[in-house]
């Protein structure tokens, strides 16, 4: 039973690693699409989901990573030297935003986090290091799409299996004690303030990475689009719909939201409002399955084989 | 002998705007003793506590542990300093197995555990609090007699040098108050210094070395328990409020 | 002397809006421990049902907000009853789901309004859209004048519901002291579904209002979401006076760094995120709370 899921995973390692060889450029496109969605959900499942600290405000973390890229490379930088520069810059701010914001619970921290990734966006956009409105062109250059995407799916590989390592290990009971109840972590001896801030940096470094491939992949950024609200909000959906607190859950939200995100986009009429699944799955998920998608397929896979429900990881998942 | 002291409190006050909840109490715990603090309801009992164990800072005096200031210091320092408590109502991680519970406090509490360590200190405490066929079993399904055990198991495991149980007695019939009583000897003779704050005296007079009698945040005794029962001040303190602690 | 003049006509003038916009949010924390997201969709349906009243039927903009209340009441309390009332009951501090299901019917009520309206940016022009009048010296633009009469109009009746009505002085209690409330025989449900449907009122009156005041689509009212958090932060989430205190204190400061300095309009919301930041961070009780820390300070 639990070699199952590290099988599974290998398999969709390898078939991800090695999918340049056999796949045309359009699907190859799709999948990186994919590895982008699983890295935002599975990082900020870090915080999120195993310590229970909703953020709206994670695309603050791609937008670093993306804007330390693009402005490195301007100076003449190679690209991907500029990867660790953007973790780091990232990490300093998730430090910096987390360290009074930590004080705050629940849906008070959730709504400070609203504040911040709105100042930070309002604040690039008026900014002239971010090129303002009209954003700002990677340097002219040889880009290789392979290479951008072995480099996209190696980190959705690694932040799975940092995922799955902190689920696990001592830094991940000590999370979850403290989404379930804060005090009695703390009269444990657990340090709330200091693992949230490790999963808030741990996670912020992994989206930032992931922002500075998109930068690469798109050769373009802009306030608008690496800070957008829709971006927080669909990195914040994912691993909710899919199963927050697990390390499966994410990766199944993300796969289902690019998906559905692909089909969708495709109808002209549902340019605008795709969202609008997103936020009536939403609703099904708080109201009749808080263990998202993947708690569901638990439930039906266990009646199915007639034996009672395994034991829930988050009833209440939040 | 102050400075053999384990747990020592030195004059502390604590103001909540116009309300004074603690005046001026002092009191040590010497190592390896049982120590009680009681009170009638609103005597100071339960904001002393929190200022021992740190989610609250005294307006003034002092409190040391191992001879170190731990005056403001957070919970979770505290703990790891060897001073635990428990909650009078019961707070498990409920999606949490029994196990995974007691092995938060090895992880995390003074003896900061980890691996196939941790496991074995988990065990050990799990089975002297009689909890070992519950192992397995998530936290929110135990009924209300282990949750109580639980609470004590996950405090024992962070391998205190000094534990405060809050109100462990209340609410339990004469025959597992005997139990409890039997517990705190035996976590006491495990080499635990055992601080309780109860309500009732005498749900601690057959168990503790000394008490400490709270009464409007002022210390108006403190002694053997059965020398402080006969003290007048302890008698008129519970007159109307309880009359069970005279008997 | 004009710019000091400037200032504090406007900022009572968007503090009233504000007020109204805020209390929506109030009413339903303080009843249900609730921390409404879809508010900022509800604000965007507001302004987007003035415009169809207006489009339509030709409606003036602020007489249909006789129609929009008692709409959007009712649509607040079938809301209540169909989805909010499924949700496990948040205790003495907000839940994460309601939060979340809530934030769910935001994105389902924003993306219904693109599929209805499309993206297109609206606006509402009537033949007084363009006029002002001159007060203390300052114009003020005719609409505004309007939002504020209507703002003015919304907050007696509120203030005359709460302290004269059955209902007001059930949703005080409640909001006061939840059990204590549920002892002396209040019903608790019924309670929570009048004051989602007030709550919603005040949302769609608010978007109602703001419909004449700038142009709008269906992501209209984030910004003003986080304003409206920002008031009810600072005004100790459950206070009246709090509130009408917040509104005054966001709106001096958003007109004050509008007059006195140079800072791009985008940087003045910046400010206003960075203020609810701070407060949340610094004061948790709000003005209130800061109020009470000061006279204790000075006892």
């Amino acid at each position: 039973m639990r070699r199952l899921p590290l099988a599974t995973g290998a398999a969709l390692a390898i078939f991800t690693l090695a999918a340049p060889l056999f796949l045309e450029r359009g699907t190859l496109n799709d999948v990186w699409n994919l590895a982008f969605a699983v890295i935002l959900a599975s990082a900020w499942n870090i915080l999120g989901g195993f310590a229970g600290q909703v953020s709206l405000g994670y695309s603050v973390f791609l937008g670093i990573g993306a804007y330390t890229t693009v402005l490195l490379s301007l100076k003449g930088v190679n690209p991907f030297w500029t990867l660790p520069l953007g973790a780091v810059l990232a990490v300093l701010f998730s430090v910096l935003i987390g360290l009074p914001a930590f004080r705050l619970r629940g849906p008070y921290f959730t709504i400070a986090t609203i504040g911040v990734g709105e100042a930070v966006r309002v604040t690039a956009a008026s900014a002239s290091f971010t090129g303002g409105s009209s954003g700002l062109r990677m340097p002219a250059g040889s880009f290789d799409f392979t290479i951008n995407y072995e480099a996209m799916a190696v980190l959705a590989i690694v932040t799975v299996a940092v995922a799955a390592w902190v689920k696990r290990s001592a830094f991940g009971h000590a999370l979850a004690a403290i989404r379930q109840d804060i005090d009695a972590a703390e009269a444990l001896g657990v340090g709330s303030t200091r693992f949230k801030l490790a999963a808030h940096a741990l996670s912020a470094a992994l989206v930032a990475l992931a922002g500075s491939l998109y930068a690469i992949n798109f050769q373009y950024i802009a306030p608008g689009s690496v800070f957008d609200f829709r971006l927080s909000l669909s990195i914040v959906l994912m691993p909710i719909v899919g199963g927050v607190g697990t390390v499966a859950g994410p990766v199944l939200g993300a796969i289902v939201f690019s998906t559905l995100q692909i089909k969708l986009l495709a109808i002209p009429a549902l340019r605008d409002s795709y969202l609008f699944i997103y936020g009536a799955l939403l609703i099904l998920v708080m109201l009749y399955e808080p263990r998202g998608l993947f708690g569901l397929a638990r439930r039906l896979a266990s009646r199915l084989r007639r034996r009672p429900a395994p034991p829930p990881e988050a009833t209440r998942a939040l | 002998m102050p400075s053999e002291a384990l747990l020592s409190v030195r004059g502390v006050t604590k103001r909540f705007g116009g309300l004074t909840a603690l005046y001026d109490v002092s009191f040590d715990v010497a190592p390896g003793e049982i120590f009680g603090v009681i009170g009638p309801n609103g005597a100071g009992k339960t904001t002393l506590f929190s200022c021992l164990v740190g989610a609250q800072t005294p307006t003034s005096g002092e409190i040391r542990f191992r001879g170190e200031r731990l005056n403001g210091l957070s919970t979770n320092a505290a703990v790891r300093r060897g001073l635990v408590r428990t909650h009078q109502i019961v707070r498990p991680f409920r999606d949490m197995t029994v196990e995974e519970n007691v092995s938060i406090g090895a992880h995390f509490g003074a003896g900061k555990r980890r691996g196939a360590d941790a496991r074995r200190r988990v065990a050990d405490v799990l089975g002297r609090m009689g909890l070992s066929a519950r192992a397995g079993a998530l936290a929110g399904t135990l009924p209300i007699g282990d949750l109580k055990r639980l609470e004590i198991a996950r405090a024992l495991a962070t391998e205190p040098a000094c534990l405060c149980l809050d109100e462990v007695m209340g609410g339990l019939n004469p025959a597992e108050i005997g139990a409890a009583m039997t517990l705190v000897s035996e976590i006491r003779a495990s080499g635990v210094t055992v601080l309780m704050i109860e309500h009732h005296i005498h749900a601690v007079a057959g168990v503790t070395d000394r008490v400490l009698v709270l009464n409007f945040g002022e210390k108006i005794a403190e002694g053997p328990p059965h020398d402080v029962l006969k003290d007048p001040a302890v008698v008129t303190a519970y007159i109307g409020d309880d009359e069970e602690a005279a008997s | 002397m004009q710019d000091i003049a400037g200032v504090l006509v406007n900022t009572v003038i968007s503090a009233a809006l504000y007020a109204t916009m805020a209390y929506g949010l109030a009413v339903i924390y303080g009843v249900m421990r609730i921390i409404n997201l879809a508010h900022a969709g509800l604000r965007m349906l507001g302004a987007y049902a003035t415009l169809t009243l207006f489009t339509r039927f030709g409606l003036d903009p602020f007489l249909s907000l006789l129609v929009v209340g008692p709409l959007f009441f009712l649509f607040g309390v079938v809301l209540y009853r169909l989805v909010v009332h499924r949700l496990p009951r948040s205790g003495a501090a907000p839940s994460m789901e309601s939060l979340l299901l809530l934030f769910g019917v935001w994105l389902v009520l924003q993306n219904l309004a693109y599929v209805i309206w499309t993206g297109d940016t609206q606006s509402i022009l009537t033949s007084y859209t363009m006029k002002s009048v001159p007060i203390l010296g300052v114009r003020v633009g005719v609409p505004s004048l309007f939002v504020f009469a209507g703002s003015v109009v919304s907050l007696v009746f509120l203030n005359v519901l709460l302290k004269a009505t059955y209902l007001g002085k059930a949703i005080r209690a409640v909001t006061q002291n939840r059990d204590a409330a549920l002892l002396s025989g209040v019903d608790a449900s019924r309670i929570s579904s009048l004051a989602f449907g007030l709550g919603t009122a005040f949302a769609g009156v608010a978007g109602g209002m703001m419909s004449s005041l700038y142009a709008f689509t269906p992501d209209f009212g984030r910004s003003f979401l986080l304003k409206a958090f920002c008031i009810i932060v600072l005004g100790g989430m459950e206070s009246v006076t709090g509130v009408a205190a917040g509104a005054l204190v966001l709106a001096f400061l958003e007109n004050a760094l509008g007059a006195w300095t140079t800072l791009p309009t985008s940087l003045q919301d910046a400010a206003s995120f960075a203020l609810l930041f701070v407060t949340l961070v610094a004061f948790p009780q709000g003005l209130p709370g800061l109020a009470a820390r000061v006279r204790q300070a000075f006892r």
